[in-house]
């Protein structure tokens, strides 16, 4: 077994040498195919952080309570949104509070210089379990009859919707373009792995007539396209966590409002991602490639 | 596993003949055993359509020497490709060692050719690979440890008479001495039949002698030899069992035969 694997190593090695031209432009394919898989990764990544914080934030959902409305029906709408299985919290902030927080942030800075009195409405800051109850809980509060009729919550349904609705058809189009991506790896690997057959029929045409297994003859392309695939994947590793951090600051800058970050963690993911995919493509490519001209 | 004293002894008897000390030695293969080849009603037919065999039965005892004769196109290469399975009957059955040929499956092939040794008229080295080299891949495609292989490369090419040269490659050696490297390789695992299509094909009447001194004695080891041949000077010369294939069908099967049928073609024996 282990010298069997020996062979096989040895016959790879020297059929990818002998091959370099081809090797290397199948080398080169994949790593730009891997580039542009490891982007849609990184690029998927980012959009899932920037979702992330974005439903944390819309699953919160703020009911405006009117400034007439007594303290105790508050009280007592607050127990009904407390006793209901689809709120995870909700908390009470009084007419002063909010304002607190109004003057807090330093947006408002001058803003909250001019303003006379106390504008604001109390409010219940109310958190949903789930992001698609925030619709639910909103018509709840709008039925109540303490709510501020101008402005009752700050529910923006279509928003909220339209963004979930975006981001599924995103990570849809990402996994389209990781397929058509390794289908095309897939395929040159599969050409490169023949051009390496036609140059050795002759030794694959012997060891079959000596008596060696098809996986003996098999072996050598399949570990030749792994090889490949595992070295295009190093070179477009190396490539996009060189190109990561500088890309994120870029983004950063440009488009501010998006929580972009860089998450050294995900570069981990990305590394057995990539590694694990050039090492299947290779493998598979090659054993497609070599798969009608080794049949005994 | 090598051929002792005591398997030959079982195998076969011993003809002694007067040339014994110039010729090699000579098996009788014994008729009345159950045989190690045969062919059962065998019909091939191409899927061009090109009928190659009809009807062919044919049995063969162990250590049996079988010259296969016949025009080009006969059918002669079809017997071969059905031997080492390269294909399937159309209609009938091939046994070899017990084994139904056309039923076997394609993953035990590979323990099947093991059993065989294979030598064609065009060598089939590898020209990267030096002689030793190109015995030895016959026993590594096997997966034998170094030092096995090492010994037993050493012993075919002494048989061969090529110990001396077993660091030269292919390119650069005579047509004879490729096709005893060849030999050397279709050896060495020890087979227990030698398969040869036109070995001596490409080779000068004296270069064919050499080889087919070469496989009379491996006969004489144990080996059944089956033999796809031209060469009408060797065949006349030997005397073995000529089995005569024509238009697909056996037009003879003498045990002790010519190249060509004296009685049918008198204007050969002429000249």
């Amino acid at each position: 077994m282990l010298r069997n694997l020996k062979f096989a190593l040895n016959s790879a090695w020297q059929s990818f040498w002998r091959n370099l031209a081809v090797s290397l432009a199948a080398v080169l394919s994949i790593t730009l195919i891997l580039i542009l898989a490891g982007i849609n990764l990184l690029v998927g990544h980012a959009l899932s952080q920037v979702l992330d914080g974005f439903r944390a934030k819309v699953s919160e959902i703020s009911i405006n309570v009117s400034d007439d409305t007594p303290l105790q029906s508050v009280y007592d709408f607050e127990q009904v949104l407390t006793a209901d299985p689809r709120v995870a919290s909700v908390r009470f902030i009084t007419k002063d509070e909010a304002l607190a927080q109004f003057k807090a942030d330093p947006q408002n800075v001058v803003f909250a210089q001019q303003i006379e009195g106390n504008p604001l409405d109390a409010k219940l800051e109310v958190h949903v379990k789930n992001l698609s109850d925030v619709a639910g809980i909103d018509t709840v509060a709008r039925r109540w009859s303490g709510v501020d009729p101008t402005d009752p919550t700050n529910y923006q349904g279509d928003f909220v919707n339209r963004m979930l609705e975006l981001s599924s058809w995103l990570s849809l189009a990402g996994v389209a373009l990781l397929l058509i991506l390794m289908l095309v790896s897939v395929v040159i690997v599969m050409n490169t792995i023949r051009t390496a057959v036609y140059h050795r029929r002759k030794e694959i045409e012997v060891m079959k007539l000596v008596g060696a297994t098809e996986w003996f003859v098999r072996g050598p392309f399949v570990i030749e396209g792994i090889m490949t695939g595992l070295i295009a994947a190093s070179i477009a590793l190396a490539l996009l966590v060189v190109a990561y951090p500088p890309a994120v600051d870029r983004f950063k800058s440009d488009i501010g409002f998006i929580p972009l970050s860089y998450d050294p963690r995900f570069i981990t993911i990305l590394a057995q991602d990539l590694l694990l995919a050039g090492a299947l493509l290779g493998a598979l490519g090659s054993y497609i490639g070599v798969r009608r001209y080794v049949r005994i | 596993m090598g051929y002792t004293a005591r398997d030959l002894a079982t195998r076969a008897r011993r003809r002694v003949t007067p040339q014994q000390e110039t010729q090699p030695m000579v098996l009788t293969p014994d008729f009345e055993s159950r045989p190690v080849i045969s062919f059962q009603r065998v019909f091939k037919t191409y899927p061009t359509g090109t009928e190659a065999l009809r009807d062919i039965n044919l049995e063969v005892p162990e250590g049996d020497f079988l010259f296969l004769v016949g025009p080009s196109g006969a059918g002669k290469s079809t017997v071969v490709r059905l031997l080492i399975r390269e294909e399937k009957p159309t209609k009938g059955k091939i046994f070899v060692d017990g084994i139904e040929l056309g039923r076997m499956k394609r993953r035990k092939l590979p323990y099947y050719r093991r059993k065989v040794g294979l030598v064609f008229q065009d060598f089939k080295l590898l020209p990267n690979l030096t002689v030793y080299e190109n015995v030895a891949f016959a026993l590594r495609v096997l997966g034998e440890p170094d030092q096995h292989v090492r010994d037993r490369v050493a012993e075919a090419l002494d048989t061969v008479s090529l110990s001396a040269k077993e660091n030269t490659y292919p390119a650069n050696l005579s047509g004879g001495e490729q096709q005893r490297v060849a030999i050397a390789r279709a050896l060495v695992h020890a087979p227990r039949f030698i398969i040869a299509d036109e070995p001596t094909g490409n080779l000068d009447p004296a270069t064919a002698w050499e080889i087919m001194q070469l496989f009379l004695r491996i006969n004489a080891r144990g080996a059944t030899v089956v033999m796809a041949t031209h060469n009408r000077e060797i065949v006349d010369l030997l005397r073995r069992r000529v089995v005569a294939i024509d238009a697909g069908q056996i037009a003879r099967d003498d045990r002790s035969g010519r190249y060509h049928d004296d009685v049918a073609k008198p204007q050969v024996r002429a000249q």
